[in-house]
């Protein structure tokens, strides 16, 4: 009997190969050629950015039309009706060809609130997103973090009062990736100061072109602008975007969080992984004439086993995935190990070059690997900082008990009003 | 090879194992090992090999063996590290019997294999000299023609299991190279030395060789390819007894976090230790990952690395795992993990000793790029 399976794949490559071309083995940099950029984060002109974000959606349409937009998505919503195996092979399919990146549309709209949409909306709100979301045409940001609620998400302060059939919502935003790209932005805003802190929350989807919406980029310490704040003014949002129920909101948020762990932990690829590649260091110590010390030698084989033994975590959790078992704790993991990895990476690196790190003496390979330096601390805090993913496996994967905190019954009001400093 | 077991089948062999060696080699029976510096349990071994089969798991069918592979053994070994079992198993089924194996010599693999897959014959593999690395460069132990068979000469200072095996299986030099010798253990010429060990739950020896006959294994100066293959596998199967030990030393400290209580709660609810939990718990993920890909390339599995990475990653990895989880372990337990009457150091024991046994980091380290090419 055919597999369905190869059914799927030969389609799949039918469709690659007359819309891209191959890939070509090689890494994307290399040592001593083209560009030297060790960048974790994109440092982009606005119109190079906006370019590429063009070339994302162009690339999402022409998969979407094809069928592998949402290949895993329901039928009734422009989905393949498949399952995240095909998903997965069609992505290990498609990373053999030089495509768009079209992270600023998967990583956080497609990935983690279209799945939320799904779940939670309404079928209006589902008709109405869903395929333009998967179709490039919308892009989704996440309104999550705020000045006083980043490790304490269940925090917010921005408040949604109701006004008739519609909501009004007032508030300040922050580190809000890719909200300079998109169109709708999906919210909690606090409800209810009178309930619980977790108890008066509400989730809803904003569009980021209504009246009051301000975006301001912020320049982070690497030196690009890829977060930004995310201010809301009196901005008007329809009761019919709400996700889920009137207070149900962090329910909802766990929904796209579960979805952020997976994907922050992902495999490694793109430039950075190149860069912290055993050939690119071995090219590194070579032309810095340290292959041969002991102490650098034993730095990059500690380096390189971690690294390689994070990949055969990846790699068996998704074998795991793949034969149909449940998603266990390796995504946090990874996580952990990939923000260890490349710090520990771009110090050995820095270590290796030395005084030629402290200022851009223009040789090749050098100053280069100040901006991984620069961007490596950012990866032990996005996506859930360490020390709260360290308590999460803790409570979770351990059950060690939770710290003692307020009574959980208390209105959000009084916790805000016996914080020093905070505002009801 | 016999067909890999399914996932059902393994669990199904590590709860045998696991129930097994808690009623055989429980804590009482491994103090017991440690307080007076007893052999080896001959019993619990015997059982070992009568009841469960574990001598012949990963041995040749064709030499009494099961014909299983490494994912089979990890399973075992995981259990075996868990429970801190004192035995001559890594010596004789991972060491040794590898080593007949690899010689290609069917002669000496007819006559030893079938009686260690029975459990009949304990056997150590003598191969570290001057630094303890497996460097074959550094053997200096000499092998001399002598009345139709060998004569060797020399030390050999740190042999697992030395004092007790019955058969020695030893690397030494000839004219041709680097070979492999057998020696019964109770020849004359063969002086042994117990030695006092860091962890004392692995037995060591000094073997001193003045004119000791041997046999042959394999052909004359062919044992650089067995001793690499041997440490490849010995590598792969510490990773997996690393393991088990860290994943024991975890679950103590999380046990141990949830009931003790100072300041009026739970030492675990404070993030101080937490946290310490949480770090144990991704190295032994990662400490699990890399052992079980090792395992994999061991037997050969499609898709796994080359063996020769994957034990070296494995080694590096599961040794920083077991010696982190060892050292916090007795941290969580504060001043009752400093007391000899709990295990907590017995764990610190093996994790050192395991990390070093085969060369120590440094040696590791750079036998990890020699594998890689750099």
């Amino acid at each position: 009997m055919p597999d369905p399976m190869d059914d799927f794949l030969r389609s799949a490559r039918a469709f690659l190969d007359a819309n891209a071309e191959p890939r070509g083995g090689g890494p994307e940099i290399e040592w001593g050629s083209g560009s030297d950029r060790v960048a974790y984060f994109s440092a982009d002109l606005p119109d190079v950015a906006a370019q590429k974000v063009r070339a994302a959606r162009a690339w999402q349409r022409r998969r979407y039309e094809a069928g592998f937009g949402w290949i895993s998505g329901p039928a009734e919503y422009g989905g393949a009706g498949l399952g995240s195996l095909h998903e997965l092979a069609y992505a290990a399919t498609e990373a053999e060809y030089a495509v768009p990146d079209t992270g600023v549309l998967s990583v956080i709209g497609l990935g983690m609130i279209g799945p939320t949409i799904l779940t939670h909306g309404t079928p209006e709100i589902r008709d109405r997103y869903l395929p333009s979301m998967y179709r490039g045409d919308t892009i989704a940001c996440q309104l999550f973090s705020e000045p006083g609620a980043g490790s304490d998400l269940a925090g917010v302060e921005a408040r949604a009062e109701r006004d008739g059939d519609t909501w009004v919502v007032t508030g300040q935003k922050v580190w809000t990736s890719i909200a300079q790209h998109a169109d709708i932005g999906m919210a909690l805003c606090r409800t209810d100061p009178d309930k619980p802190k977790h108890k008066g929350i509400t989730a809803f989807l904003v569009d980021l072109t209504a009246p009051g919406v301000e975006v301001r980029p912020l320049r982070q310490m690497s030196g690009g602008a890829e977060f930004n704040e995310v201010f809301l003014t009196d901005v008007v949002v329809p009761d019919d975007h709400r996700l889920g129920a009137v207070d149900d909101g962090w329910r909802v948020a766990l929904t796209t969080l579960m979805n952020e762990r997976a994907t922050v932990g992902g495999g490694h690829s793109g430039p950075v992984a190149d860069a912290l590649s055993l050939p690119f260091l071995v090219g590194l110590l070579t032309a810095n004439g340290r292959l041969a010390d002991p102490a650098i030698r034993r730095e990059l084989a500690a380096l390189h086993a971690a690294q390689t033994a994070t990949d055969y975590l990846n790699r068996q959790a998704q074998r795991r995935l793949q034969a149909g078992q449940h998603p266990g704790p390796e995504a946090s993991v990874s996580k952990l190990m990939y923000a260890q990895n490349l710090t520990r990476g771009a110090h050995f690196a820095a270590d290796v070059v030395g005084p030629k790190l402290v200022a851009d003496t223009g040789e090749w390979g050098t100053f280069a690997w100040s901006e991984l330096l620069l961007s490596v601390p950012a990866l032990r805090i996005l996506g859930g900082t360490e020390e709260i993913m360290k308590n999460i496996l803790a409570e979770r994967v351990l059950g060690l008990p939770k710290e003692p905190g307020v009574d959980p019954s208390t209105p959000f009001r009084e916790l805000r009003r016996s914080d020093a400093g905070g505002a009801a | 090879m016999t067909e890999p077991i399914g996932q059902e089948e393994l669990d199904e062999l590590r709860t045998g194992v696991r129930d097994f060696l808690a009623a055989k080699a429980g804590e009482e029976q491994l103090h017991h090992v440690v307080d007076t510096d007893a052999a080896y349990d001959d019993a619990v071994w015997a059982q070992m090999a009568e009841q469960l089969g574990l001598m012949a798991l990963v041995l040749p069918a064709e030499h009494g063996g099961d014909g299983y592979g490494f994912a089979e053994l990890r399973v075992v070994l995981e259990e075996m590290g868990r429970a801190l079992l004192p035995s001559a198993f890594l010596s004789t089924v991972v060491m040794a019997a590898s080593a007949l194996v690899r010689s290609g010599d069917e002669e000496a693999q007819a006559a030893h294999l079938p009686s260690i897959a029975a459990g009949k014959t304990t056997a150590a593999l003598a191969v570290a000299e001057r630094s303890g690395s497996w460097a074959v460069e550094e053997i200096a132990t000499t092998a001399e023609r002598a009345d139709g068979g060998w004569a060797l000469t020399g030390t050999k200072p740190l042999v697992v299991d030395g004092a007790t095996a019955d058969l020695l299986l030893v690397a030494a030099r000839t004219p041709a190279g680097p070979s492999l010798f057998a020696v019964p253990g109770d020849t004359a010429g063969l002086t042994r030395v117990p030695l006092r060990a860091l962890d004392p739950t692995r037995k060591m020896a000094r073997l001193v060789f003045d004119g000791t006959p041997a046999l042959l294994v394999g052909r004359e100066g062919a044992a650089r390819d067995v001793v690499e293959h041997v440490l490849d596998l010995t590598a792969t199967a510490l990773a997996a007894e690393q393991v088990g030990g860290a994943r024991a030393c975890l679950e103590a400290s999380a046990a141990y976090a949830r009931e003790r209580r100072q300041f009026g709660r739970a030492i675990g609810s404070f993030q101080a230790i937490k946290h310490k939990c949480a770090d144990m718990f991704t190295r032994l993920q990662l400490a699990q990952a890399a052992a079980a890909e090792a395992a994999d390339a061991a037997g050969g599995l499609p898709g796994a690395p080359p063996l020769g990475v994957a034990a070296a990653v494995a080694h590096s990895v599961c040794s920083e795992a077991y010696v982190f989880a060892a050292a916090e372990n007795i941290q969580v337990h504060g001043g009752i993990g400093f007391t000899w009457e709990h295990p907590a150091h017995l764990y610190y024991r093996r994790a050192k000793a395991s990390q070093l046994l085969l060369g120590g980091p440094a040696v590791y380290h750079e036998r990890l790029l020699q594998r890689l090419g750099v």
